[in-house]
């Protein structure tokens, strides 16, 4: 058998699926299609998340201020950046030391400097990031969709063979990990554009590959003779219902990702060895290596986390000064590579690279200024230890975030926050719904794209409401 | 030119062609006068073979389309080269659709004699049909002519004749289509018809009243109001009403639409043209003054009765108090049931009888034994039937087996409650992990629950503890309280009353409990007073998230059910709650859960969705006779599930459909039970129950009796085990929300999981190990798998690429593959 799936095919099944399973579910009931009124032109075909789970600290990441290093009963409040100021390629424009490699990239780039994160009480670190990856503030009483689910539900698969959702480096059996598990989900959309889970990067193949100890060629007689066997089945003289029909397609789906030459994007062990080596800071070094060759095979939506875990990773609620040391380590060479290699491939023009945190850190305030909420993390006034030299408290009203490609403006830096504490962003706050706007503009998917579920329109952005930020764009 | 046409044209055969075509007006005014001697509508008077050529009309007609199209396509390719090798065969097609035309014209004029067409549409086809016939007859003879005497001028006249009845013979052939199927047969399919969404539909048929000068009667100006609200509420509401009232206009009542906005009066009674409401909404929406300036421009449909509403005066009647929105009657209703047949006795089939005689509809002959077992072992339990249970059931002379087959099941316990435990988990968003309970802000209740089900506990009682809790059932309505700031249209008492109203009478508060429903007459105090029965306190009301410093009592939603002692303290208020819910006089309560039941047998309730209790049943007796049985009968769910699959209606053969969204449409029509397919829950068990278990006891999160003693099972059922990337691929919900129905489609995920999934793949490879072993031969092993898995016998076909796969000594490769195969197939997959 000879299969040849374009995307149109592939996306017109999907969609047809995807309206009759609407239909079928009584929660996704009352569905009418999606409204696309408005024609745009996209910038970009791809979009890469690097997620910075658990609160990276702008002042000391991307948006440094004033270095005050570490001395036995200093005072916390002088405390703005417990790291240098280094320069980057851009004049007057200096990130935190260990960005370097990230800072020579910035010609290709934009810095934000003055996300504002949603308010939402006691903070929980996965309510926010629910927040920041649905665009809605947890609960809701409709399941909302990831950003990834209504990106691969509009689109669908760049290349049909590969997922168009494609959730690389986090676990689900860490603390919070149900909390999690509540956004990394299509939710009305229906399962069909959740998220394809990747663990663990180096095992990626795994996932799209026939199961262990079988080769290629049982696998194929194995299709083979089931399709025989489908075919003899006396159910199939009932005529053709809509779950047989849709089984038999994603069945056909599975086995032609599964045997394509495209798996092998999946596989980190062909990389050259001393790109791979690049890469190779640990999980999430790998997980941007395996985005970018999945990108240049024709992917959708890619999600490449440094994995969130309670107080591990970015979720410095001690040691804060120690930890980023490695944190930076880990995400440098990595993501600077990345932006390079997808520059030279030609991909970075239609590829929109998004690193972002769900929320800022601080040495003393908790949550905004104007807006302080219960403490969670014990700042002594007079710091004593190493351990509590860092940015330990979570601060909602500056964050960074750093976009490439995809027409993003390059070497531009967007906002701007205090330069003393605190250190809140001053200049262009923007919001989640302008983020999500953003990145739906650059793919050309019209601002007031909804379902209508439970007789109510269900918008991309609540109420439909956040505007592209057009001067992100050059 | 004029000149050379009359000097050249072909004498003889024009004399023909409209000779021919004279007969046929001649044919249409004689059985005129035939039809109209005889009784209005009746043509059994007309000769048999006339009403014969007469029917063979619509088959007749496709020649001459497909003819004439065709040779005006050829005719395009000649464009360059008249005398192109195309020529001779574009003659001869041509010729046959002319002829072709004028035949079907003269069976089209007989079938018309037998009438019961739309007269218009019918006059519209019929001469452009007879024109086509000759304009294509003419078109031929000058080709003939031109071909002959070499005639070029006339070249550029005959293509223009052809292209004429090419255009024309499409156009007959769309009205004649518009009569049989209806007009809007193929443009109602395209979402941006209005009759995709048949929501704002309402009884007024403006067509009716449009060429009628007389005023409207007190009924006709109230049913056109209701219409036109209906259309305001859909499309203008959102800013001009009462949230936002933009323009400082308001369209959602009567003062302030005749009042105007900043710009003055935007209707004007008895003038559509001057009324600027009129107007904007006419304007293309690329205009600065199109409305709504958001969102999608009305129908045609919708401007047209807005156009007659202010053209008829505007009326707005003051005692106009019919909702706009279908509100289900609340109170139960106990219709006589027909009378029994010597055919059928169950309650049930009478009712679907009357219904099938209605419609039109012949009853089929039950399902055979296997089938059934299938069918009702998986509906009732979630397992399969073994082959030695078939065997005993086939075997069985008893005429009442099947309901004693039923009265078994039903009396398997735990079968039974394992079953049904997902079911109420995914409506009561019970599960053993999810958000809400790190930090203490949800409570699990599968032990009440699993309990409840196992002793069948009354539905009344069963809501009662539901809702006016112990600590054992309370999670229902504490539900899921998130760390940090919630939106209030989210607080646990807004969701308690949301889930409670959804689930328990198929109301959907959602919208209400932001603000007042833009898709119902639920206002934004109701969903309040709802909650405040949850409440300590009375909430403070917001609207949108934002504080209004407006406080209201605690109140049923309906007030015929009784009142809530607004002052007293929450235990006391759930249990005013609890009382009314369950009352008999509460039919809708009873409606709901019959008929989430009867989706749960059937594949599609009664009314659908069935959390939208408001939409119409398609046999409203059947469902309230139901209803108000089951609660005379102590709300016994068991007993309601005996009612139901010991019917004929039940049995009946199962209906498949090609597209999924045909379930909720609300033009359903009930042939049998709808085919399903197998949950997460039910594949899991059934596939450890015949090959190897999925999920073993160490991973139980929740200990019925049975799984303690020494005896116990080594597999689990899928409904007692935490979800996981397996279930939640097979379509287990996480149980954030309340959820009451499935997707029941397969998807690329789900695929890939079931091809290399480890979970899957481990179940697989353990199992052929152990049938290598017990079963040794590929024969036993194809025997063993039908038998256990498709409870048939492999055909001879199958049989001969089992065996090209197990060959004659398996391998557990092989097993394993065959295993994969069995599993897959829809035919174990779909319950039908």
């Amino acid at each position: 058998m000879n299969h040849h799936w374009n995307r149109r095919e592939f996306l017109k099944g999907s969609s047809t699926a995807a309206i009759a399973a609407l239909a079928a579910g009584a929660p996704l009931a009352g569905f009418l299609a999606s409204c696309n009124t408005s024609k745009i032109k996209a910038t970009a075909d791809t979009v890469i998340l690097l997620w910075m789970g658990g609160g990276m600290a702008h002042t000391d990441t991307f948006d440094p201020k004033k270095y005050t290093p570490f001395t036995k009963g200093m005072m916390a409040n002088d405390v703005l950046s417990t790291f240098k100021s280094v320069p980057t390629i851009l004049d007057d424009v200096y990130f935190s030391e260990g960005l370097e490699s990230i800072g020579k990239v910035m010609d290709k780039g934009t810095v934000i400097r003055s996300y504002v994160a949603g308010d939402m009480g006691h903070i929980l670190h996965s309510r926010h990031q629910y927040h920041w990856h649905t665009c809605y503030k947890p609960p809701q009483s409709v399941a909302a969709p990831h950003i990834g689910s209504w990106i691969s539900n509009q689109l669908g698969p760049v290349n049909s063979v590969i997922p168009a959702f494609i959730d690389i480096g986090q676990r689900f059996s860490l603390g919070e990990g149900e909390e999690l598990k509540a956004f990394h989900t299509a939710g009305f959309l229906g399962n069909e554009f959740g998220p394809f889970l990747i663990p663990d990067p180096s095992a990626g193949l795994e996932s799209v590959k026939p199961p262990v100890g079988m080769n290629i060629n049982r696998f194929e007689k194995r299709n083979q003779l089931y399709n025989e066997l489908m075919s003899k089945s006396p159910i199939g003289e009932m005529g053709s219902d809509y779950q047989k029909e849709s089984m038999r397609r994603s069945m056909e789906q599975a086995y032609i990702l599964l045997k394509s030459p495209e798996a092998a994007a999946f596989d980190l062990t062909k990389e050259p060895k001393e790109s791979y080596d690049i890469y190779n800071t640990g999980k999430f070094g790998l997980g941007c290596l395996m985005a970018r060759r999945l990108t240049e095979k024709g992917a959708r939506f890619i999600s490449v986390t440094t994995e969130y875990e309670p107080f591990k990773n970015w979720d410095t609620h001690d040691n804060g000064h120690t930890r980023l040391v490695d944190m930076k380590k880990q995400i440098d060479g990595p993501i600077a590579q990345l932006i390079k290699d997808l520059d030279r491939s030609g991909h970075l023009d239609r590829t929109l690279v998004i690193l972002a945190s769900e929320f800022s850190r601080d040495m003393m305030v908790e949550g905004r200024p104007e807006l302080k909420v219960q403490e969670q993390v014990n700042q002594p006034d007079i710091i004593q230890e190493l351990k509590n030299y860092g940015m330990h408290r979570h601060f909602t009203d500056g964050c960074s975030m750093l976009m490439f490609g995809g027409g993003i403006k390059k070497g531009n830096v967007y906002g701007k926050t205090a330069d003393e504490r605190p250190c809140k962003t001053v200049d262009k706050p923007i919001r989640i719904e302008q983020i999500h706007q953003t990145i739906y503009h650059a793919l050309g998917i019209p601002q007031d794209t909804h379902y209508v579920i439970e007789k109510r329109p269900f918008y991309t952005t609540p109420d439909g409401l956040g505007k592209a930020e057009m001067d992100l764009f050059s | 030119m004029k000149q050379t046409l009359k000097n050249s044209f072909p004498r003889k055969k024009l004399v023909l062609v409209i000779s021919s075509m004279i007969l046929i007006c001649l044919l249409q005014i004689s059985l005129n006068g035939y039809a109209a001697s005889n009784e209005p509508g009746t043509a059994n008077g007309l000769f048999w073979l006339w009403r014969f050529l007469g029917r063979l009309h619509p088959v007749a007609v496709h020649f001459p389309v497909a003819l004439l199209l065709f040779a005006a396509i050829l005719e395009m390719f000649t464009f360059k080269n008249f005398n192109s090798n195309l020529r001779p065969g574009i003659k001869i097609i041509l010729a046959a659709g002319a002829i072709a035309a004028l035949l079907s014209t003269i069976m089209g004029l007989l079938l018309s004699k037998e009438g019961g067409y739309e007269k218009e549409l019918a006059n519209l086809h019929q001469w452009t049909g007879i024109a086509t016939a000759a304009i294509g007859s003419i078109a031929f003879i000058l080709l003939h002519y031109i071909l002959k005497q070499d005639k070029k001028n006339l070249i550029s006249f005959y293509r223009s004749l052809l292209f004429i009845s090419a255009i024309g013979v499409a156009a007959a052939g769309h009205f004649g289509a518009s009569l049989t199927h209806g007009k809007d047969y193929i443009s109602a399919t395209l979402p941006w018809s209005k009759d995709y969404d048949a929501s704002t539909k309402g009884n007024f048929d403006i067509s009716t009243f449009k060429n009628d000068t007389a005023k409207l009667t007190k009924q006709q100006a109230i049913e056109l109001n209701v219409q036109v609200r209906a259309i305001l509420a859909h499309n203008c509401y959102k800013c001009h009403g009462p949230e936002k009232i933009k323009g400082d206009l308001r369209l959602d009542r009567r003062d302030m639409i005749f009042k105007g906005g900043e710009n003055g009066a935007v209707v004007i009674p008895g003038n559509p043209t001057g009324s600027d409401l009129f107007r904007r909404i006419s304007l293309p929406s690329s205009h600065k003054d199109a409305m709504p300036s958001k969102g999608k421009k009305l129908s045609d449909g919708d401007i047209a009765i807005i156009q007659f509403w202010i053209q008829k005066g505007a009326p707005w009647p003051d005692s106009s108090e019919k909702s706009i929105f279908r509100l289900a009657p609340l109170a139960p209703r106990d219709p006589a049931l027909p009378v029994a047949t010597d055919k059928l006795s169950n309650p049930i089939d009478l009712w679907t009888n009357q219904y099938f005689v209605k419609n039109k509809i012949n009853w089929p002959a039950v399902i055979d034994d296997k089938t059934f077992l299938r069918r009702v072992s998986l509906d009732l339990i979630g397992l399969l039937p073994s082959p030695e249970e078939l065997e005993k059931f086939t075997a069985d002379k008893r005429t009442n087996k099947r309901a004693i087959l039923i009265r078994q099941l039903l009396n398997r316990q735990d079968d039974y409650s394992s079953h049904w435990l997902s079911i109420w988990n995914d409506a009561l968003r019970n599960d053993y992990t999810g958000t809400g309970y790190i930090t203490g802000g949800r409570f699990n209740i599968t032990d009440w629950l699993y309990k409840s089900l196992r002793s069948n506990k009354h539905y009344d009682q069963f809501v009662k503890e539901l809702i006016n809790p112990t600590d054992a059932s309370k999670g229902f309505i504490e539900g899921i309280k998130w760390r940090g700031v919630v939106n209030a249209s989210q607080r646990t008492e807004m969701q308690a009353a949301q889930n409670v109203s959804q689930i328990f009478l198929g109301l959907n508060l959602k919208c209400t409990s932001c603000h007042n429903s833009f898709i119902s007459d639920w206002k934004l105090t109701d969903a309040y007073a709802f909650a405040n029965i949850f409440s300590d306190t009375s909430l403070e009301i917001n609207r949108c998230d934002k504080p209004t410093g407006k406080f209201t009592g605690a109140r049923m939603l309906w007030k015929e059910l009784g009142a809530i002692d607004s002052s007293a303290k929450r235990n006391v208020k759930l249990a005013q709650l609890a009382t009314n819910m369950v009352q008999p006089n509460n039919g809708r309560f009873y409606r709901t859960i019959v008929n989430r039941i009867w989706a749960q047998l059937m594949g599609r309730g009664l009314i659908e969705p069935v959390d939208v209790m408001d939409n119409e049943p398609w046999s409203q007796d059947l469902l309230d006779w139901t209803a108000s049985n089951f609660q005379k009968n102590n709300s016994d769910i068991k007993e309601l599930i005996y009612l139901l699959t010991t019917s004929n209606t039940y049995q009946l053969p199962s209906v498949g459909l090609k597209d999924a969204s045909k379930i909720v449409s609300q033009q359903f029509q009930f042939n049998g039970m709808l085919r399903k397919r197998m949950s997460a829950e039910q594949f899991s068990d059934v596939a450890s129950t015949i090959i190897a278990p999925i999920f073993v006891d160490s991973m139980l999160m929740y200990r019925p009796e049975y799984t303690k003693g020494p005896l116990r099972p080594i597999w689990s059922r899928a409904s007692l085990v935490a979800n996981n990337p397996f279930l939640i691929s097979l379509g287990r919900p996480t149980r954030e929300t309340v959820s009451t129905s499935r997707e029941s489609q397969s998807n690329l995920l789900q695929a890939l999981e079931l091809t290399n999934g480890d979970r899957f793949n481990a179940m697989i490879k353990k199992g052929a190990i152990a049938w290598k072993k017990q079963y040794v031969s590929s024969d036993k092993i194809i025997k063993e798998i039908y038998s256990r898995a498709l409870g048939r016998e492999a055909q001879p076909s199958e049989y001969t690429i089992a065996k090209k796969i197990l060959g004659t000594e398996p391998s557990t490769d092989a097993i394993e593959d065959l295993f994969w195969i069995i599993l897959l197939l829809p035919e174990f997959q779909i319950i039908y």
